[in-house]
């Protein structure tokens, strides 16, 4: 569960990125933040990462308060949270399957369970055959797929996705989207940024539109040709 | 963490030495000089001071006794000096040693000595030799203390100048030390913030995962350790070879020896164990410092 009340934050710089933001995400949930650069997209993702700290208001993510949150427990945060970003962020000196078995080793996971975990999760993103090659001998497609099962891979709450479809072909996106929606499925809630107004519309669901650092829209839509493309 | 964990870690922190192979030699090669600066401005020193000692050894303090003390008195004077605890030698000189002597050396003036008959107007006298030249006032002072002391003669000139000189190189050398040391950290802390700099966005991701900052240091310390160890033996073998050859050169200038002292070169087969300890040691110790600390700045994420 994430959950905001009345967040502000004011960088250094002066700029306010966020303005008394309120907002709760209940647990299985399926949102996408939209928003125009620079609308507070990345602060509220940094924010829940507790990459930075609210200068007003509460957030909670998955039962950790971030305000009350030592420095030492942020890993025990983040472990519970997946995340993808547009850059794909892959290791480039290690395999697909050592850049998802690499959560696991982080946690400290028994290796038995890492022989099993990873050859599965690489497999529901469909790259078992890839699971030797290095990321740049993957397209794009394929490396934000190995994004998502290292996202994955871990069993979190709660998979931020920080605009995964921004660099790969429109048609993978798609993909990458029903990909999340399967993990929702599952349980795992979703929060999936993005400034794909196309994508949005397709799929629909609860939307959630920050602009100037402020919530100006959330409501649930419904999609247009959901399932129309697969 | 589990031994298995721990495995993992040192594995990746030899992997990362052959993966990252260009920066690893990088600092191999930063370590590599810095040591050598300091290991051999550290030879330097104590070579310098062992020959400074060795001509502190020999300092001659003559202690001249009254010309009434009998043979008893002399002998006893002569155990009270051996006893005292800053005088490391004491030779008994005869007057008649010494009119001896001084007519060997003023053979061409012998129609002085004559007129002497059998006179000596020499006196008997101890000399002696202190182990610490710094308190020889303090030792003279005692020695006249003992009585029937007709006079002491003292190199007070030669001891100051020692004593000025052993200052000035302390403070000469000190200070090269201090500066190669803070020089050498400079540029290894350069030399691993680059190494580390080039895989910020790896340390990164580690930290968006949930990599607690010991998990993300701990490889680098590993490689920082490896990288610093054979830096340290390779300048282990390096200096051996210029020490030797050095002192080799320095054996067979017999005028020089004279001056400083045959015994007062130090052989490297009587440090090479210190010596190997220092570099192999303080490489690794360096390197895996420097690698854990330059980390810092990018694990704040």
């Amino acid at each position: 569960m994430v959950e905001l009340k009345d967040v502000s934050v004011t960088y250094s710089s002066g700029v306010d990125a966020l303005n008394h933001v309120s907002l709760k995400i209940n647990d299985g949930d399926f949102a996408f933040v939209v928003g125009s650069s620079g609308a507070g997209k990345s602060t509220m993702i940094k924010l829940l990462l507790k990459e930075i700290d609210a200068t007003e208001g509460s957030v909670t993510v998955n039962g950790y308060h971030l305000s009350r949150l030592h420095r030492r427990n942020i890993p025990k945060l983040r472990r519970t949270i997946g995340i993808v970003f547009q850059d794909f962020r892959l290791i480039p000196s290690m395999t697909v399957y050592e850049n998802v078995a690499f959560v696991l080793r982080v946690i400290d996971a028994p290796y038995k369970y890492i022989r099993k975990r990873v050859p599965y999760v690489i497999s529901l993103v469909g790259l078992q055959a890839k699971a030797n090659s290095y990321p740049d001998e993957l397209s794009g497609g394929e490396k934000q797929r190995v994004a998502i099962a290292r996202a994955l891979v871990n069993d979190p709450k709660l998979i931020i996705a920080d605009e995964p479809t921004g660099n790969i072909d429109p048609e993978l996106s798609y993909e990458i989207v029903e990909l999340l929606k399967g993990i929702n499925a599952c349980g795992t809630t979703i929060l999936m940024v993005t400034h794909e107004h196309d994508l949005v519309r397709h799929f629909g669901g609860r939307i959630i539109n920050i602009t100037k650092g402020q919530v100006v829209y959330d409501e649930i839509i419904g999609g247009t040709d959901e399932g129309e493309r697969y | 963490m589990k031994a298995s964990g721990i495995k993992y870690l040192v594995e990746q922190g030899v992997d990362n030495v052959w993966k990252n192979r260009m920066m690893a030699f990088a600092s191999f090669c930063v370590l590599l000089v810095s040591l050598l600066l300091v290991g051999i401005s550290v030879l330097a020193y104590l070579n310098v001071n062992t020959i400074i000692g060795g001509m502190e050894d020999k300092n001659e303090v003559i202690v001249y006794l009254e010309d009434t003390t009998d043979d008893a008195t002399m002998q006893e004077i002569g155990e009270k000096l051996r006893a005292m605890p800053n005088v490391t030698d004491v030779v008994f000189y005869s007057k008649e040693e010494a009119l001896e002597s001084l007519k060997e050396s003023m053979a061409e003036y012998e129609v002085l000595f004559e007129s002497l008959d059998d006179d000596n107007p020499l006196v008997d006298s101890y000399r002696i030799k202190v182990g610490d030249i710094h308190t020889i006032d303090a030792t003279i002072d005692q020695i006249r203390g003992l009585g029937h002391i007709y006079s002491i003669r003292a190199p007070y000139d030669f001891v100051n100048i020692l004593i000025q000189l052993r200052t000035i190189l302390t403070w000469v050398m000190g200070s090269v030390i201090l500066a190669m040391v803070i020089v050498s950290m400079v540029i290894i802390s350069n030399a691993t913030k680059a190494s580390v700099y080039a895989r910020r966005e790896e340390i990164r991701i580690m930290k968006y995962v949930g990599a607690t900052d010991a998990f993300i240091r701990f490889p680098f310390f590993v490689e920082g350790m490896i990288i610093g160890f054979f830096a340290g033996a390779l300048a282990l073998v390096i200096t051996w070879l210029v020490y030797d050859a050095v002192a080799n050169i320095l054996q067979n200038q017999v005028a020089l020896l004279n001056i400083i002292g045959m015994g007062n070169i130090i052989q490297f087969s009587d440090i090479y164990l210190i010596v190997t300890l220092a570099y192999v040691c303080g490489g690794a110790l360096v390197g895996a410092i420097g690698s854990a600390i330059s980390t810092r700045r990018y694990i704040n994420v």
